[in-house]
């Protein structure tokens, strides 16, 4: 059971390190998009692989800090039953969710997503716009950090059920255990 | 049986299935994908879905990342996060509290007015009744308001923001009624359709967003005539009146050159809605600058809730994708397209029908997701029987704007009992908001009879 | 006998003019034709993947074949530009020759035989529209700064004659020409043009497209899925992408002047030639681009630009030699 605790720790540790720094993104894309707006409005020029630089950093961050939104839990769920059922009962959706929707998804991406991606690393990929960004390939590669991080994730949820399940959710230290107020910490 | 009527079965099936899966609580975008995927394997064990359409989820999904006009939500989300931290809300709320404090109703009106404001300004639901909540609440219950009627203004107030733009759910519907209108109308034989675009539709917001403020302004108006003592005036001493003018200007001026810039720009036709929100953003931070809030900490914590708020909406996206590939390849949308087809009353059947059934989602679900599901494969039959585009658009937001409000599950229920005084009970909040959902029916109402409301501004700004 | 269920995924909306309606005529017809044994379903752009990401359902068999324009996926080979068409290039009869007989399908296959695709020619605009422009241009002067719709290599002659390029989805740009974020835009010609509803907010119309003397359409096929197919099968699909290039060309030929006349008789717009001076500067840009393509390519990028401009070269003798001065003279001696 130690070694559930661990897996948690260790999986939340590396979301929280991968969404902090991606949430910068978030900036690059403002500061980006405003040069290209300035270029455009004040000077009548234009550069055209910014035009596609801005619209990947904000692709790249969406889908990259997913892992760490459900490690946050901010995800949206439908909780009429949910928010305010016991502890142990979500527990048990968490469980049930992750191996029956969570996992199969983050397979089926994978399967899918892993061919394309590969293919697109082989010819080094570039934008499809003329005179666009290089690389193509590593914004496409974001679907598998995506896969890869909302999976672990995805798995720490299933362990952390299972600790909750047998009793020993107190392995957990506080911030990664179940929070049992009403408070919504984000807003859609 | 025929395939098609297996498909067809499956695809009903997993439409119903997927609201009773979404009740166990589990996060909705993987919800909706995995309930997907099991249909998806039932129909192909009965011989009616290909599992490799599934790849085409990726193709989508890489859509998503590398569209243009999507950018401008999360700099919207940003610019409101940063406008948030930024102390404009507070401010506001203080000196509007101040100007129309000696009016009976006036601190009522204020709220509605700086709602409508902060609307006007940022594209998220949320920060607003949050905010409210902590400053004008306890004002108002100090000055004697009836809770119902504070917490019902609070509530509908800080929604504002989903219908008046900008606004982060009129983006994607925009996106995705461009598409699915560009489709209809050359379908029907119409190659010259009036175009949409998300500034359109912003365009056609406008006028219902300040029809919903004028609509609550006459009901705390008509409170505070017929039922003084649930509104009254708060006097303000006359030492806190003096410098009263400056510090209304100190207060009105950043927020009304931010609306100026940011809606200015895209209704007057300058900017794109993308472009314009970068601008806003770099205002929000200059005002934050301005207001001596601009920390490595703020900026730190902005970026995190604009990513993972950003997320959250385009991973329901993504798993959105996932179940409208299935139902799709399963026949679910010649399904739908017969079952609205042929509603009695024709295209009115048809949107009313859509229009109820996305106002009982709104009891259980959010926004998103509804309009992820629904617009998809409704948005096509409707626009085919004749339904405006903008209209259609406008509708949806003002109906789902009021799923925040609908108790027991309204999200700006859930924000303001977070920040609400104890005294406040839960029932209290409720029962307030009451009035304000049916506000929100008649709003619906007149939009219905004078669809004009919405039409009128972008024919004259597009046309 | 075995009856193949096909998804053709398109970069179209449905029943869009030409190009759209050419997609659907040609699934129709080779349903119709295989008597209902290979029946091809089209998505539209948007329906089962975003229009540009066509290419890649194929590949990854969500859809069995697509209809698009090759130019889309120059990221996966510049080489691809070549058969949609290039600035200053080939009319669509001299493309179908290049393609036909002169080595030109054989450099096609070469470049989709490493994503396990066939190429076949679907359709074609023939020669374009330049553009419409909200100011008249009287020379290369005033395309300093002009902020001008138009996308791949046309867009960049544009950008090298001073143009502020930018590429946007078709519904995207009435609302930027409007808005005046846009000063220019060009799509296809008039047949597609009138039902965007330029013509409201731009009255200058440049003819001819220098940079995109036609458009040629492609249908791709996977390469596994073709070779499923009885003969018979494989042998109609490219007898019907054949046939559609025909059509579709025809289709544009019908309309486009039916088109113009409306735009010019009901809503006032200026038909107007480009300054010699800009088709003057447009033509060096032009083989600034192309050279640029042949020298900084791969091998496989390099061989099919030679091929083009070898082809390019032969075709123009007879193009030039005879139908151009036929033309000259039909315009000058002939009325009814
Ligand atoms: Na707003
Ligand atoms: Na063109």
């Amino acid at each position: 059971m130690q070694l559930l605790a661990w897996i948690v720790r260790g999986i939340s540790t590396i979301n929280r390190v991968a969404g902090e720094t991606l949430s910068w993104l978030a900036l690059a894309c403002v500061l980006v998009c405003f040069t290209v707006v300035v270029q455009r409005y004040v000077f009548s020029t234009s550069v055209l692989w910014m035009q596609d630089l801005y619209v990947w950093l904000s692709g790249a961050m969406f889908t990259g800090v997913a892992g760490f939104a459900l490690l946050r839990d901010d995800h949206v769920r439908v909780d009429i039953f949910y928010r305010p059922a016991s502890t142990r009962w979500k527990a048990i959706a968490d469980l049930f969710g992750v191996v029956v929707f969570l996992l199969p998804f983050i397979y089926v991406v994978l399967t899918y997503g892993w061919p394309a991606i590969a293919r697109s690393w082989s010819y080094q990929e570039a934008s499809g716009n003329v005179g666009g960004m290089p690389g193509l390939f590593v914004l496409k590669s974001f679907i598998i950090v995506f896969a890869v991080l909302v999976g672990l994730q995805g798995i720490a949820m299933a362990c952390r059920a299972i600790l909750v399940l047998t009793g020993q959710q107190d392995l957990l230290p506080a911030h990664l255990r179940y929070v049992n107020n009403e408070e919504a910490e984000t807003a859609p | 049986m025929s395939a098609v009527l297996i498909g067809e079965i499956l695809a009903c099936l997993m439409f119903v299935g997927v609201i009773g899966v979404l009740l166990i609580g589990f996060p909705v975008a993987f919800s909706l994908a995995g309930t997907a995927l099991i249909f998806g394997v039932v129909g192909w064990l009965m011989g009616v879905y290909d599992p490799s359409n599934y790849a085409s989820i990726i193709g989508r999904y890489i859509g998503l990342m590398s569209s243009e006009t999507l950018v401008a939500v999360p700099l919207f989300v940003f610019m409101g996060v940063m406008l948030e931290r930024s102390g404009i809300a507070e401010r506001l709320l203080l000196t509007m509290g101040k100007l129309f404090g000696n009016l009976r109703g006036g601190l009522g009106i204020s709220v509605i007015i700086v709602g409508a404001m902060l609307a006007a300004s940022t594209g998220v639901v949320g920060a607003t009744v949050v905010t409210m909540g902590l400053i004008s609440l306890p004002a108002m219950l100090r000055a004697g308001y009836d809770p119902k009627l504070a917490t019902g203004v609070i509530c509908a107030s800080g929604t504002l923001g989903q219908i008046i733009p900008p606004s982060t759910v009129l983006i994607f519907m925009g996106d995705m009624l461009a598409g699915i209108n560009a489709q209809v109308q050359m379908e029907k034989g119409n190659f010259a359709p009036e175009p949409v675009s998300v500034g359109a539709l912003f365009a056609g917001a406008l006028l219902p967003g300040m029809m919903l403020v004028g609509l609550y302004l006459c009901w705390v108006i008509y409170k505070a005539i017929t039922d003084p003592a649930s509104a009254p005036a708060t006097p303000v001493p006359e030492d806190e009146k003096k410098h009263l003018a400056r510090e209304v200007m100190v207060a009105l001026v950043p927020p009304l050159l931010l609306i100026i810039a940011v809606l200015g720009s895209i209704l007057g036709g300058i900017a794109t809605p993308t472009e314009a929100a970068s601008v806003g953003s770099v205002g929000a931070m200059v005002l934050a600058i301005a207001n001596r809030k601009f920390t490595f900490s703020i900026l730190r914590q902005a970026v995190i809730s604009t990513a993972t708020i950003t997320s959250m909406v385009f991973i329901i996206l993504f798993g959105a994708a996932v179940f409208s590939v299935v139902f799709r390849m399963m026949g679910g949308d010649n399904l739908v397209h017969a079952f609205l087809s042929n509603m009695p009353g024709g295209a009115i059947g048809a949107t009313i029908i859509v229009m109820l059934i996305m106002f009982m989602l709104g009891f259980i679900l959010d926004t998103f997701e509804i309009i992820f599901i629904v617009i998809p494969i409704t948005a096509p039959v409707l626009l085919t029987l004749g339904v405006d585009p903008i209209w259609l658009g406008v509708m949806v937001g003002v109906n789902l704007q009021t799923s925040f409000l609908t108790p027991p599950f309204g999200f700006a229920l859930f924000y303001l009992r977070g920040v609400a005084p104890p005294q406040v009970s839960t029932g209290m909040i409720y029962r307030g908001v009451i009035p304000f959902v049916l506000l929100q029916v008649v709003g619906l109402a007149l939009l219905f009879m004078f669809p004009q409301l919405v039409t009128w501004l972008p024919e004259l700004l597009y046309h | 006998q075995d009856v193949y269920n096909w998804r053709m995924v398109t970069t179209w909306p449905k029943n869009f003019p030409g190009l759209g309606v050419g997609a659907q005529k040609l699934a129709d017809r080779i349903t119709n034709a295989s008597g209902g044994r290979l029946n091809v379903q089209v998505f539209a752009s948007g329906e089962m993947v975003p229009g540009l990401q066509a290419l890649d359902a194929v590949i990854d068999g969500s859809a069995e074949m697509s209809h698009g324009a090759a130019y889309y996926w120059q990221n996966k080979s510049q080489a691809l530009s070549f058969f949609t068409g290039v600035p200053y290039g080939m009319t669509s009869r001299e493309l179908a020759s290049w393609v036909r007989y002169l080595g030109g399908q054989e450099q096609w296959d070469k470049i989709y035989d490493q994503f396990g695709l066939k190429g076949y020619l679907s359709g074609d605009t023939g020669t374009q529209a330049g553009g419409w422009f909200k100011n008249e241009l009287t020379g290369v002067a005033d395309v300093q700064g002009l902020r001008f719709r138009t996308p791949g290599l046309g867009g960049q002659v544009w950008a090298k004659l001073g143009a502020s390029v930018t590429n946007m989805a078709a519904g995207e740009i009435f609302a930027a020409l409007q808005s005046g974020t846009l000063d220019a835009a060009e799509f296809v010609g008039p047949y597609n043009d009138l039902a965007l509803g330029f013509y409201q907010v731009a009255k200058n119309y440049y003819f001819p497209s220098f940079v995109e003397p036609g458009l040629a359409t492609e249908l791709v096929v996977n390469k596994s899925k073709l070779a499923e197919l009885p003969p018979d099968l494989q042998e109609l699909v490219s007898v019907c992408a054949q046939a559609s290039y025909d059509d579709v060309a025809s289709d544009m030929y019908a309309n486009d002047p039916r088109a113009l006349r409306s735009l010019v008789d009901d809503h006032g717009v200026q038909v107007r030639a480009f300054p010699d001076e800009i088709l003057e500067a447009g033509a060096k840009a032009s083989m600034e681009v192309i050279a640029e393509i042949r020298e900084g390519g791969d091998a496989l990028t390099k061989e099919t630009a030679e091929s083009f401009i070898s082809a390019f070269n032969l075709l123009r003798e007879r193009t030039e030699g005879t139908d151009a001065p036929f033309l000259t003279a039909r315009q000058k001696y002939i009325k009814y």
